[in-house]
């Protein structure tokens, strides 16, 4: 099994790439490919909160070095809560920035693991947890086989179910908690996407269009003016909402 | 029209808080055994919008300039409400208010601590105004300054998502009928909607709290049903945000409440992803 993968991020518009609140892992494709599993995952933290692009952060790294297991995150949020609090509060903070930190940060997380093991009943096999609304989409050629866990533009709202850095919000969302396995084949790609480009590709595949030819083309070698200037067009358009927008193109060789 | 605006600090917003700081205000607060006055009410509900207004727009670097804000108070004077550095300013950017209450005090709040259990927690509540009560309710007056405010912030910012103006009032308004005056405020517009002028009705009757009514009904009495008539629809998309939060909203359903606060309005504003859990 070859892996590759390239990340590509434009924060919206109007705001510094330091205001960047999405977050994907790893940040290089994979240069050991003697691995028996793969690991990516792109978060996406909630503009309303604050400290959530250090959330993000936190939890795409966690996913990547299986410390949160792919069936049940419950068991390594602690440790990662604990941290996120340390982190945040080295420093005095003002009033209305400590009451930002009290309720927390709050962020959707996608990962998925692909699997070459022969130990497993499918040594191809693949898993995915999602909770929020960044998406997966598997494409097999021109087929589109798996979008999870959002499967239709409809659903994505300004209000989403998001894991947080505050252990009180997360006892009734991990209800919310979808996971999902499946099989690839080599010539596979999958697409990570938090929600904006997620959004925007569910509507084209409903009204006919193949958005898939566009991520798997826009900047072949992970150059990443092109994708920028391609979402600015979308904006321009309003085909796309303004906000940060990631993508992590995963290709299996 | 589709107040769907994009609110940043590009394209800022503005909110005016109308606050009645008349004579009658001395009076208690939901019924005659409180030991509350209405003037009270007054000061808990604006420092409790303030705040969640400045928390909305908080992140990690400080305070996000999405809002302009504006107080102003009616009773034996009508103008700025604010004191301080922020004294006779009309309207100033929310990041302002944030870093210039008159003062923080420390309140304890018992919180979920995620095993369900509860503890407490100090937390730092900052205070702008305190309670006032003197005068008398000049509503008219205070409806046509922020006419003129509000005319001209459009004229700056035509694209901007339409201003909001939340009157606080005992609804006993003693310079006539303010209906002209608050039919005029919404009908002023944005390219995006029209102004939205909700009422908070602070009152002396003993009823249960009332928030957001499609119709006059069951309001317990005639200022109640002015203050109401006065009120905007709510938009479309705040309706949506009212049902997920499972408020009971039809298409009549007005920015107006009964003894009660209007926090609600600030969670209904849109600047980005907000965590569904939270409230």
């Amino acid at each position: 099994m070859r892996v590759s993968a390239q990340a590509f991020w434009v924060v919206k518009a109007g705001n510094s790439d330091s205001e960047y609140e999405d977050a994907y892992c790893p940040k290089k494709s994979p240069r050991d490919q003697d691995k028996t599993c793969f690991r990516f995952a792109v978060a996406d933290g909630a503009t309303e909160t604050s400290f959530s692009g250090i959330w993000a952060k936190q939890l795409v790294r966690s996913f990547c070095n299986d410390r949160l297991d792919v069936t049940s995150i419950g068991g390594g949020l602690r440790d990662l809560q604990q941290r996120w609090s340390m982190n945040v509060r080295r420093r005095p903070l003002p009033w209305y920035a400590e009451e930002k930190v009290r309720i927390g940060a709050f962020a959707a997380l996608l990962g998925v693991a692909l699997h070459d093991d022969s130990c497993l009943e499918d040594p191809h096999e693949w898993r995915a947890i999602g909770l929020g609304d960044s998406c997966l989409v598997q494409m097999r050629g021109e087929e589109v086989l798996v979008r999870f866990p959002l499967d239709n533009s409809a659903s994505f709202t300004n209000r989403p179910h998001l894991l947080s850095s505050n252990p009180a919000y997360n006892r009734q969302v991990i209800e919310h908690l979808c996971s999902i396995k499946g099989t690839w084949d080599h010539g596979d790609v999958f697409y990570l996407m938090t929600d904006a480009l997620a959004c925007w590709f569910m509507r084209e595949v409903e009204e006919g269009r193949r958005p898939w030819s566009i991520l798997r083309d826009v900047g072949p070698y992970g150059e990443i003016k092109p994708f920028r200037e391609w979402v600015g067009e979308l904006r321009a358009d309003r085909a796309i909402r303004n906000d940060d927008v990631t993508l992590l193109r995963v290709v299996i060789e | 029209m589709p107040y769907n605006a994009e609110v940043s600090r590009a394209n800022p917003s503005c909110f005016l808080f109308l606050i009645d700081q008349s004579g009658s205000m001395s009076d208690p607060f939901g019924g005659r055994e409180s030991n509350r006055s209405k003037a009270d009410g007054v000061a808990d509900a604006i420092n409790r919008l303030l705040q969640n207004l400045v928390i909305k727009c908080a992140k990690e670097e400080g305070v996000r300039d999405y809002y302009h804000v504006g107080v102003l108070g009616y009773g034996a004077h009508m103008g700025p409400a604010f004191t301080g550095a922020l004294a006779g300013k009309e309207l100033v950017p929310v990041s302002e208010i944030g870093n210039m209450p008159a003062r923080i005090e420390e309140r304890t709040k018992k919180v979920d601590d995620g095993a369900g259990g509860l503890v407490d927690q100090t937390i730092r509540f900052p205070i702008w105004f305190d309670p006032v009560a003197n005068g008398g309710t000049p509503m008219c007056q205070a409806l046509d300054r922020a006419h003129s405010i509000l005319q001209a912030w459009l004229a700056q910012h035509p694209g901007c998502f339409p201003p909001i103006v939340i009157n606080i009032t005992d609804g006993e308004a003693t310079d006539g009928n303010p209906s002209a005056a608050a039919d005029a405020i919404r009908k002023l517009s944005s390219q995006d909607g029209g102004v939205l002028l909700f009422n908070l009705h602070l009152s002396s009757q003993r009823a249960s709290p009332i928030e957001f009514p499609d119709n006059e009904d069951g309001l317990p009495d005639q200022f109640a049903q002015l203050l109401f008539r006065l009120s905007s629809p709510l938009p479309a998309y705040m309706r949506n945000i009212a049902q997920q939060e499972e408020y009971p909203v039809s298409e009549s359903t007005r920015g107006f409440a009964f003894n009660a606060n209007m926090v609600a309005v600030i969670r209904f504003l849109d600047i980005g992803t907000r965590p569904s859990d939270l409230r």
